[in-house]
């Protein structure tokens, strides 16, 4: 069961992130990525990390992506503003695509017997976990990223008061 | 708890600048931009000499974070640049609204770098490394009123994305390899395997966009162009340097076990580098673009100097990043003073300036010498060490075209200086005053270059520092 | 693979999905009754004794309506919008405990469809993919009215939610825990939350209003500004979708705000009348109505009380005044435990 819903989550994934590159419309492409998002957080649900996949939930689905779209309507953008590139770049693209995935797919089948199998604690996404790791073991990384945050907040304000002339 | 204040030093100074600015922004709204630039310049100048004293050793925090007495003189190096950056660019900032703002930005980025350099852990090097490119995004769109200015940022941040997207591509995979997303932990165990080495190429490339070399380097000539001068010379300096200082450690410290691997790729991207750097720079107009050229070009001589994977390696390309801040800095000092005085960039606006601002011209000319590196300046010697590091691999043909490579450079070095002795003009440039904190930036940056070069010790120093690598 | 408890489930999937709707189709007849109260007037009289039957005459003029798709609008997005709508206001009731569970032949029958140990968070996770339904429907109505109602309904909400969500940690922080029912079944008795986060229930209320589009908060369908609103291009059933979510959203908010911060089936000195758990459990489920049905009025009796705000004020009321106010909140909740020793 957990198998045939893994596969139908990846197929899923793999076919909106698919689709968001192919879409001509910019909020398809969007609809699309947020799909995306859904299937990886039903990966995290089938991993036991419920927090994570709600958090992602909100985050990406609920925050990010809806700033995409207002982003996208405010400018409406649509099938006919987006550049279409030319045959030859398409072709070229393509092959670079191409030799790209069979270096993955090649590094990848080799690695595959040799990978470190190591003890899965399948309680580590519950949230008291988590909340250990986070505040333990990564507690610097946690720290700076709000610094990080914060200056962040501080460039988009000081960006956001720019007056046009 | 006492060992910690001593390790976190460094950082925890910046946090407290960064504090005070906010409180500052919040609280008062009567402070000049003149008194404000003032104290910042002592606060930066206070942490650059604090940065020497009561220095420990050690490892906080699980490993997350490390100190070194080499980290030390990295950070030192890096504050010491920033504080000129400062010092140079107050005839800019003088005239803005939202200085508090560039200060706090320019601090954060300054933090992220030491985070960076000290992260034990490729979590929070990776943190590190955002922390120090996202506001230096929104640095590069200071010049509000200009549009590519904007250009600038949005270049900056889309390069800076996509190379974080394949880092951690990169990073994952390492993860997926190893168990661990530590540098060098006990259950370590890099050897090799196809997977690894692409787990290294996607780090790699990562790397790469952030130095600018070669085939990551588009971003670079317009980032450069359209950001103000302080944030150019902040990004080509600063920010480069720390990118080298880390990626030097990195590649001696993680992937020492597949040196074999990354070392022709570093000889293939460092010939192209320099070589792409060099005939681009021939023909630029801008002198911010010809300097974002030059940089390029002075990348690809450090990745000589790295892939020596030695200690002199090592220290060579910390010497030469040192000299590079003086020589680039003094360049972009007299760039900054004059773009801020008339707004003239262009290498035709500099003809005939020996006759109208001839201190100037002298600085220009002993900075631009040590970037070409002719002998008597320190330029010459950084260069000389990273080709002898580079050479212990024996890789003479490496070398010959890197030193093919130096007299290219030399040629559109000499143009600059030939069009600011020799050429004549009618609408040259009018007289420039500094003034004392760009004056007393430019005497740091020439007493840098001669000292630097003159010093015998310091290399030695370095080296000393560069040890058990 | 049908065993009792599926069934069990299946059976009160069903039951919660037409309480909700029958409670939000008699809402559409409270809020006029209300509403006519509050201006002393009759309100609907004429369906049925007292107008009872106004909301099924509402229904069957909702459903032969002319369907009209605009053809310059997007066909698999303008109808996508409403359904997306729809379907997330009927998904948050899952994690709801109605009861706290009967106990029938030995075997225990949870009154709530599923506890999932971050339930405050599937609420949310929910209630932020609303936000698409009315965000596709006002794009895809191709209009500009409908787009900037659109627009104003998303933007609003992602403001509200950071401070909601602010409000909800101080009150996680008191109950350690993320799931519904345990924080249900955590406040026995008079030991409701809002008595210790009288600040929180109150940030959080607020927010409730504007997160289901309710006045004083009504801004993506103000008519004076906006036509309609982002369901401007809309008619018939599609339109009765978009106007059926906000009532079930204001049920869903209503038995939310009751299970959170007022005991949810929990009632002072109950235990003492009644000892049977299978009854308690039963009265526990009519309490837990009677304070939704009470919520549900103070919505309406707000939105006939006190005028709409105006766009700025809106932002700035969430930005400066709630999102700071909950910080604060979290901090003396942290402060209060530490003081009271409960910090582990």
């Amino acid at each position: 069961m957990t198998l045939y819903l893994f596969y139908f989550l990846s197929f899923l994934a793999v076919l909106s992130a698919l689709m968001v590159v192919v879409s001509k419309n910019p909020v398809h492409s969007v609809l699309y990525l947020i799909m995306t998002f859904f299937a990886i957080a039903g990966h995290y649900v089938l991993l036991n990390a419920q927090f994570l996949a709600a958090v992602h939930v909100i985050v990406y689905a609920g925050a990010i992506m809806v700033l995409f779209l207002y982003v996208i309507m405010m400018l409406n953008l649509n099938a006919d503003t987006e550049p279409q590139k030319g045959k030859w770049l398409r072709v070229a693209a393509t092959v670079a695509g191409g030799i790209l995935m069979v270096v993955l797919v090649g590094a990848l089948r080799s690695a595959a017997d040799t990978l470190p199998v190591t003890a899965h604690d399948n309680q580590i996404g519950m949230i008291k976990n988590l909340g250990k790791v986070l505040y333990k073991d990564f507690m610097l990384p946690f720290e700076i990223s709000s610094i990080l945050f914060l200056v962040a907040m501080v460039g988009a304000v000081m960006l956001g008061k720019k007056e046009i002339k | 708890m006492t060992e910690f204040l001593f390790l976190l030093k460094h950082e925890l100074i910046l946090g407290l600048i960064l504090v005070i600015l906010l409180i500052m922004k919040i609280g008062s709204k009567s402070m000049t931009n003149s008194s404000l630039i003032s104290l910042m310049n002592g606060l930066l100048f206070i942490n650059f000499v604090a940065g020497w004293f009561l220095n420990r050793e050690g490892v906080l925090f699980g490993g997350m974070f490390q100190n070194s007495s080499l980290l030390v003189f990295e950070k030192n190096v890096l504050s010491l640049g920033t504080w000129i950056i400062c010092l140079q660019s107050s005839a800019w900032m003088k005239n803005h609204k939202h200085l508090p703002e560039f200060y706090m930005l320019m601090i954060s980025t300054l933090m992220g770098m030491f985070f960076m350099l000290s992260s034990g852990n490729l979590l929070m090097f990776y943190i590190g490394l955002e922390l120090s490119t996202i506001p230096l995004a929104a640095m590069c769109n200071f010049d509000l009123e200009k549009a590519n200015s904007s250009e600038a940022a949005m270049k900056m941040i889309m390069s800076s994305a996509f190379s974080s997207g394949i880092l951690l591509f990169g990073i994952s995979l390492f993860y997926g390899m190893t168990g661990t997303f530590s540098l060098g932990g006990p259950s370590y165990n890099f050897d090799g395997s196809p997977l690894q080495v692409l787990a290294f190429i996607m780090i790699f490339s990562g790397f790469a966009f952030k130095l600018s070399v070669v085939p990551f380097h588009l971003w670079t000539a317009d980032v450069y162009e359209g950001s103000p001068v302080a944030v150019t010379s902040y990004l080509s300096v600063i920010s480069k340097g720390s990118m080298v200082f880390v990626f030097a450690s990195v590649m001696y410290t993680a992937f020492r076990g597949i040196a074999s691997v990354w070392y022709d790729g570093l000889v293939v991207l460092s010939l192209v580098t320099m070589i792409v750097g060099n005939l681009f720079a021939l023909r630029q107009n801008n002198m911010k673009r010809f300097l974002a050229f030059s940089s390029i070009a002075q990348v690809g001589y450090i990745l000589i100097g790295i892939s020596g994977s030695s200690e002199s390696g090592m220290a060579s390309s910390i010497y030469f990043i040192l000299i590079y801040i003086f020589s680039n800095l003094g360049a972009f000092g007299v760039i900054s003073l004059i773009s801020a005085h008339t707004g003239r960039e262009s290498v035709d606006d500099y003809k005939g300036m020996y006759k109208t601002n001839p201190m100037l011209s002298w600085v220009l000319a002993l900075s631009l010498f040590s970037l070409a590196g002719i002998p008597p300046t320190a330029g010459f010697f950084g260069k000389m060490f990273l080709l002898t590091a580079g050479a212990a691999k024996g890789n003479y043909f490496l070398i010959t075209i890197a030193a093919l490579n130096m007299i290219i450079s030399l040629y559109y070095y000499l143009r600059i200086i030939r069009a600011v002795f020799m050429d004549k003009n009618e609408n040259s440039l009018p007289s420039v005053q500094g003034d004392f904190g760009s004056r007393l930036a430019l005497i740091c940056c020439v007493v840098g270059i001669l000292i630097t070069g003159f010093a015998g010790g310091l290399y030695e120093y370095i080296l000393s520092l560069s040890h058990g690598l | 693979m049908f065993t009792p408890a599926l069934i069990y489930i299946f059976i009160l999937i069903v039951v919660i999905f037409s309480v909700t709707l029958v409670i939000a189709m008699y809402s559409t007849y409270a809020e006029r009754k209300v509403a006519g109260f509050l201006q002393d007037r009759l309100g609907p009289n004429r369906a049925g004794p007292f107008g009872i039957l106004q909301p099924v005459a509402d229904g069957v003029k909702m459903f032969m309506k002319e369907e009209i798709i605009p053809d310059v609008s997007n066909k698999w997005l303008f109808i996508l919008g409403p359904s997306v709508a729809m379907a997330t206001c009927l998904m948050t009731s899952a994690v709801i405990p109605f009861g706290s569970g009967l106990t029938i032949g030995g075997t225990f029958y949870p009154m709530q469809v599923a506890d999932v140990n971050i339930g405050i968070l599937y609420v949310f996770g929910v209630v932020s993919i609303g936000v698409y339904g009315i965000m596709i429907g006002g794009w895809a109505s191709n209009n500009k009215y409908s787009l900037l109602g659109a627009l104003r309904a998303s933007s609003q909400m992602i403001s509200y939610e950071v401070a909601m969500g602010l409000s909800i940690i101080a009150l996680v922080m008191m109950t350690g825990t993320l799931s519904v029912r345990e924080i249900a079944a955590g406040q026995p008795g008079g030991h409701w939350n809002v008595l210790y986060q009288p600040l929180g229930f109150l940030i959080f209320i607020i927010c409730a209003f504007a997160e289901t589009n309710r006045a004083p908060f009504d801004l993506p369908e103000c008519e004076t500004e906006l036509v309609g609103g982002y369901h401007t291009e809309y008619s018939s059933m599609k339109l009765g979708f978009y106007l059926f979510a906000e009532y079930i959203n204001m049920f869903i908010s209503a038995a939310v705000i009751s299970t959170l911060y007022f005991g949810g089936y929990n009632m002072p000195f109950i235990g003492r009348f009644i000892t049977d758990p299978n009854t308690l459990s039963l009265v526990g489920t009519a309490f837990l109505f009677g304070k939704i049905f009470f919520f549900i009025f103070f919505f309406m009796w707000v939105r006939w009380t006190i005028p709409r705000f105006r766009y700025d004020q809106l932002m700035n009321l969430g930005w400066k005044g709630l999102i700071p106010l909950a910080i604060l909140n979290i901090f003396l909740t942290g402060l209060g435990m530490w003081f009271f020793g409960k910090v582990g």
